[in-house]
Formats: C-alpha cells, sequence, structure tokens
C-alpha cells in the first residue's frame, strides 16, 4: 500500500509551498514533490501597458529583490528601444545590483539558514530561529543585520528608496552619482567584508559537522548555468550564458542571452504553479540544471575579486572543481556575497563612475525584447513582445526558482529517502526536507507572483492516497 | 522631524543614532492591501505634527531584523499597524511585552515582539514600547482606506502623541 507524506506550509523561504511525500507498501520513500501553491500572473497583468511601464510595474513582483526585476525588465526594454546605456549608467545599475544580492544573500544565510546551522537540525524549534542565533551568537547576528542594512542602503541611496526604487529606467539610470553617496557606501566596505569574512570563517569551522547533510542534501549530478563576462569569470550583470555538466564539461559556452529560448524549454506540472524549466538538448526531465550562487562559482574560472578569489580557490580544495551537493549553496553564497562586495568597491573606484551622462533615449525600434541578469537566487530572464507603439502584447518571465525546480523536487526526494522513516512525521526530519529546499533560498513571490509570504506544509500520503499525517506551521 | 519612508529608515535611523535617546515611530503595512496601508496614511500625518517635533517616523512594508538596531538606539517605541480582528476604525494601545513567542515561524519579517527581543539580545536595549493599531474593515487589494479607518486617523495621532508626552519628549531621552 502506498502512502504520502505532506509537509504544508515550508518555512523560512519566500512564499507559499508544500511537500509530498509517497510512501509504499514498506513505508519506503518512493517519490516526493515540492508544490507551489501561490499564483499571480505578472505576465497577464501587464499586457496592454506601455512597455516604458514594465521595469517599475515588474519591480513589484518581489519585496525582497525588486531591484532583480527592475535590472532584468530594464534591459528587456533596452532591447525594445536598441538601445545601449552609458558606460556609467550601466555600471551604477551594476552597483544597485550588486547591493540588492548582498542584502538578500545575507537574509538567506544569517536570518534563514544561519538557525540549522548553529543549532543542528534536531534542536528544539523553539530557540533555532533569529532570536535564538541572537542570543547564542550575538556577532554572527549582528554581522547578518550589518550586511543587509548595508546592501539596502545602497539600494536607498542610488535608487531614493529601499523598496521598489525607480532610478533604473530604460537606457540607463535617472540620475548620476554624487560623491557623496559614493563615499558613504565606500566607507561601508570595510566593515562588510569583515563581516562576511567572519561568518564564512566560523562557516568552515563547523563544516565537518555536516557531512551528511552535505551527502545527503541534493548532492546530484546536474547541469550548471550562469552568466560569465569575457575572461569566463562570474558576471551578475551581463555578458554570456555558461552551461557546465557535472564534470565541468561545457554543454554550452558564449550563449548570447537574448537566445536562451533556443536552448531552454518550459513544462508545466499540474501539481504546482511553479513551472519547471530544462536544458532543451537533454529533454524533459533530463534536463535538470541548477542556477543560483553555486551554479555561479562552478560555470565560472574566477570570482574575478582578490578575496573572493582566495576563499573559491578554498571551496573547491574543499569540495571539488564542480560542487554536487546542494548544501554547498551556503558556502557558496558567502564567497558571491564577498564578491558583490569587492566588485562594488571596484566600480565605485572607476574613474568615469561620476559622469552625469547615465542614460540613453530612444523610442520603440522593436517589437521584441529580452533582458537576462543574475538575481540573488540565479538567472532571471524577461522577454516581451509588444506593438508598434510600444503597448505590451506578451510577456513572459523565466525566475531563479523555475531553473532549479526540477532540482528541488530531487532534493527533497533524496532528503526524504535518506531521512524520513515510517508513517509519523517527526520535527527533524521535517526540517531537514524543509531545509534543503532553503538552501537553494527559493522564492515563491517571484517564481509564481503571488501574494503573500512563504509558508510550509508537509503531508504524509500512504500507497492509497490517504493522509498518514499531515504538519503546518 | 526626520522622517523615512520605505526606506528612508536607514537615513533617519542613522540621525536617531546621532541624537540618540529619541523617539521612535515605526509605522508599517501594506499600501496597496487598503487598510494594511494605514501606516502609510498614519506616517504622512506623524510627519507634519508639531507636537511630535524631533520625532523619527519610518514608514516600512513589513518588519525586519535591521530595524532593531534603531529601536536600540531609541528611548521610546512606538508601532502603528492595522489590526484584522478589532472592530473596524477601533484604535487600540498596548504595551509590548519583549517576550517571543516560542518557536514562531518566521520568513523575512519580524513580529513586534521578535524585533523588540532581537534588539535587547543583540545591544542590551529595552525602550518601553506600544503599539498603536487600528481596526481594519477591508484588506484586498486597493491603495485607499475605508471610510471607518479614514475617520480614525486623528485619533490615532492624538493616541501617539499621548504616549510620547506621557513616556518621553520626542527628540530626548525619555
Amino acid at each position: 500500500m502506498r502512502r504520502t507524506i505532506v509537509i504544508d506550509p515550508v518555512t523560512r523561504i519566500e512564499g507559499h509551498s508544500k511537500i509530498t511525500i509517497q510512501l509504499d507498501d514498506r513505508g519506503e520513500v518512493v517519490d516526493a514533490h515540492f508544490h507551489v501553491t501561490q499564483f499571480r500572473g505578472f505576465e497577464r497583468i501587464t499586457q496592454g501597458r506601455p512597455v516604458h511601464e514594465m521595469p517599475a510595474l515588474m519591480s513589484r513582483i518581489c519585496g525582497i529583490c525588486p531591484v532583480s526585476h527592475l535590472i532584468a525588465s530594464a534591459k528587456a526594454v533596452d532591447d525594445i528601444l536598441a538601445v545601449e546605456p552609458p558606460p556609467t549608467g550601466a555600471d551604477l545599475r551594476r552597483i544597485i545590483n550588486l547591493g540588492q544580492i548582498v542584502q538578500s544573500n545575507a537574509l538567506s544565510f544569517f536570518h534563514l539558514s544561519a538557525p540549522d546551522l548553529l543549532f543542528g537540525f534536531d534542536a528544539d524549534p523553539a530557540k533555532r530561529n533569529i532570536i535564538g542565533l541572537a542570543r547564542e551568537n550575538p556577532q554572527l547576528a549582528r554581522d547578518g543585520i550589518a550586511l543587509r542594512k548595508w546592501g539596502q542602503q545602497i539600494i536607498e541611496w542610488l535608487g531614493g528608496k529601499r523598496i521598489h526604487p525607480t532610478w533604473i529606467v530604460p537606457g540607463g539610470v535617472a540620475q548620476p552619482l554624487t560623491a557623496e553617496i559614493r563615499d558613504r557606501i565606500l566607507a561601508g566596505v570595510p566593515e562588510a567584508i569583515a563581516a562576511v569574512e567572519r561568518a564564512i570563517a566560523w562557516y568552515k569551522s563547523d563544516m565537518l559537522r555536516w557531512e551528511e547533510e552535505a551527502s545527503t542534501f541534493g548532492n546530484f549530478r546536474s547541469a550548471f548555468m550562469g552568466l560569465v563576462d569575457r575572461d569566463g569569470n562570474v558576471d551578475h550583470y551581463d555578458g554570456w550564458l555558461r552551461v557546465i555538466d557535472a564534470d565541468g564539461k561545457y554543454l554550452a559556452d558564449r550563449v548570447d542571452p537574448h537566445t536562451f529560448n533556443d536552448y531552454i524549454g518550459e513544462a508545466v506540472e499540474p501539481s504546482s504553479y511553479l513551472k519547471s524549466t530544462y536544458w532543451k538538448a537533454m529533454g524533459y526531465p533530463d534536463g535538470i540544471y541548477r542556477v543560483g550562487p553555486l551554479a555561479r562559482v562552478n560555470v565560472a574560472e574566477r570570482m574575478g575579486t582578490p578575496r573572493a578569489d582566495e576563499e573559491l580557490d578554498r571551496f573547491r580544495g574543499r569540495v571539488g572543481r564542480v560542487a554536487a551537493s546542494s548544501f554547498h549553496y551556503h558556502y557558496a553564497r558567502l564567497i558571491d556575497t564577498l564578491h558583490c562586495i569587492e566588485k562594488i568597491e571596484a566600480l565605485l573606484r572607476g574613474p568615469d563612475i561620476l559622469s552625469t551622462h547615465v542614460r540613453s533615449r530612444a523610442e520603440v525600434n522593436r517589437n521584441e525584447g529580452i533582458g537576462v541578469s543574475e538575481a540573488p537566487r540565479g538567472t532571471l530572464m524577461h522577454h516581451y513582445k509588444v506593438d508598434d507603439d510600444g503597448i505590451v502584447l506578451w510577456a513572459n518571465l523565466i525566475i531563479a526558482t523555475g531553473h532549479n525546480n526540477m532540482a528541488m523536487n530531487r532534493a527533497v526526494l533524496q532528503v526524504a529517502r535518506h531521512y524520513v522513516k515510517g508513517d509519523k512525521l517527526e520535527e527533524p526530519m521535517l526540517n531537514r526536507v524543509e531545509a534543503v529546499i532553503r538552501c537553494y533560498d527559493p522564492c515563491l513571490s517571484c517564481s509564481t507572483h503571488a501574494l503573500g509570504q512563504m509558508a510550509l506544509r508537509i503531508q504524509l500520503l500512504g500507497p492509497d492516497g490517504a493522509v498518514l499525517d499531515d504538519l503546518a506551521r | 522631524m526626520a522622517a523615512g519612508g520605505d526606506g528612508g529608515g536607514d537615513e533617519v535611523g542613522a540621525a536617531a543614532r546621532r541624537e540618540a535617546g529619541g523617539t521612535l515611530v515605526i509605522c508599517y503595512g501594506n499600501a496597496l492591501r487598503s487598510d494594511d496601508g494605514l501606516g502609510w496614511h498614519a506616517a504622512a500625518r506623524l510627519t507634519q505634527d508639531p507636537r511630535l517635533q524631533g520625532a523619527q517616523v519610518l514608514w516600512q512594508h513589513q518588519l525586519t531584523p535591521e530595524l532593531a538596531v534603531d529601536v536600540s538606539n531609541a528611548s521610546l517605541v512606538v508601532l502603528v499597524d492595522a489590526s484584522d480582528g478589532d472592530e473596524a476604525g477601533a484604535i487600540s494601545v498596548r504595551r509590548l511585552d519583549p517576550t517571543p513567542a516560542a518557536g514562531s515561524a518566521w520568513s523575512h519579517h519580524l513580529g513586534p515582539a521578535e524585533l523588540i527581543a532581537l534588539a535587547r539580545e543583540l545591544w542590551n536595549a529595552s525602550p518601553p514600547v506600544f503599539v498603536v493599531s487600528v481596526g481594519a474593515a477591508n484588506l484586498e487589494v486597493g491603495d485607499r482606506l475605508s471610510p471607518a479607518v479614514e475617520q480614525a486617523l486623528p485619533g490615532l495621532v492624538d493616541a501617539v502623541v499621548a504616549i510620547v508626552a506621557a513616556h518621553g519628549q520626542p527628540g530626548k531621552s525619555a
């Protein structure tokens, strides 16, 4: 007799979801699925709107990473206008995008995942939270707050406000950078670097404790995708798509992001509002790949900044050239953050960063446009079609969490098979199933464009579909 | 009077630290969810009220951990929010117990008690904290307040002023 476990809602991620775990007659896990149960539908909402409005509208998809959508949307509209932002305008977009990634990565590591890493997955959930973290390791908690605050300050100082800024516009940015703001951001760099390096040292000091989790938390062979620059290093704003297989061999390199539809397909499963993307050459569902911080460090030759490159060498020395386990998203996320801070400093020290030529202007020159950038959780793609007057006819978004959907499902199954025993859900097994999802830091508000905050539910179903156990938070 | 909204909070937070010991008013909610946007409407009035000269007024979508820095530098904290379940338009004032709910689920924002507990744990700061709320009539998508909540705004401002008058001067130590 087959039975099923359902985790509903999943906690400490952004959005609403549930997990179902199917058992066979002997009580062994035979299948598991991650379902996204919320829906919003920005692709439909924006139809009929003038294309110039798209960046501001699309930023409303998410309160956590609005800047990521602003960037990808503005790039898609640049494409429709057939316009290139001036170099300084592009660099300022890069800086605000990197600030966004710093604050979002800090939220994921310090606030959502660190309680598990500090107290352990079996610890009392009453203390396994941010308040418990503050009591047990106040420096770690303060560092997380400081990093997130600095990243948000960058967004606010450049964009005028921290959430849903409108400074990023088609053709560049609305206002040039002032020396005062540049110096204010630069003043925070040393402490930001110190904070993330303390976190890296702390994480590594305890890393061996998680060998079992590292071997079972989404530890499988898959492809990885990310943007790289002309040297093959990480690029969060522009560049080419690179896709590697589990051995590090190129499946594709120097792919113009505007051609992503030639390589990536989208599949729909009836049990979830979250689409599954796949590498077309491998078909569905074999074309599984991962994006995000782990993919970025796997696909790139180097990070391209000194401190992050030193840490990348240590990372690869520990886990190999291509890290397979999704547990290593945590370590990769910290390296990614360190790189972002260094890159922000380098860009701000550029000789032309205070140039007042930050925006190019044009009218609608094409009927189709694509914008691709790296968001905190991975590669973000906006694709629009407009009529000759610039009215939006069609839009499609591929969000990092969609790229990772098949990988998350596979990870949930692997964790469930390892930790779920019998027909009763125990808190530690529930937390591990949730925790593997948190490695990917999914943003379900983005990926399905839903209202509300994340919550998770787990259901254990028997072979006949009957609910054997049900845990919700 | 310093004010900051939708991210202006950090700027104001820095100002608050420079003049540590002042009153901090945090208004929060979703401005696109009708009455849940109470905080934003209230903040617009509070920043203009001469009786709150010197107070730091922030408006936010939600309470987040980094606000604990601002709380830790204040001598009095007032949180302004809509409440679901109270009579529509009814104003309530309560002093907050800084003990967070055990095992509370959390994604990216905090409840008032968790925010205050975080300031206490990380910076040993325990300013008096009051929550001023107004019962919501409509939490559906929309950018306008219901008539009942709109009519409660003057009384809400008076309630905040009364708390500040009783527990400290807006820009000085309590």
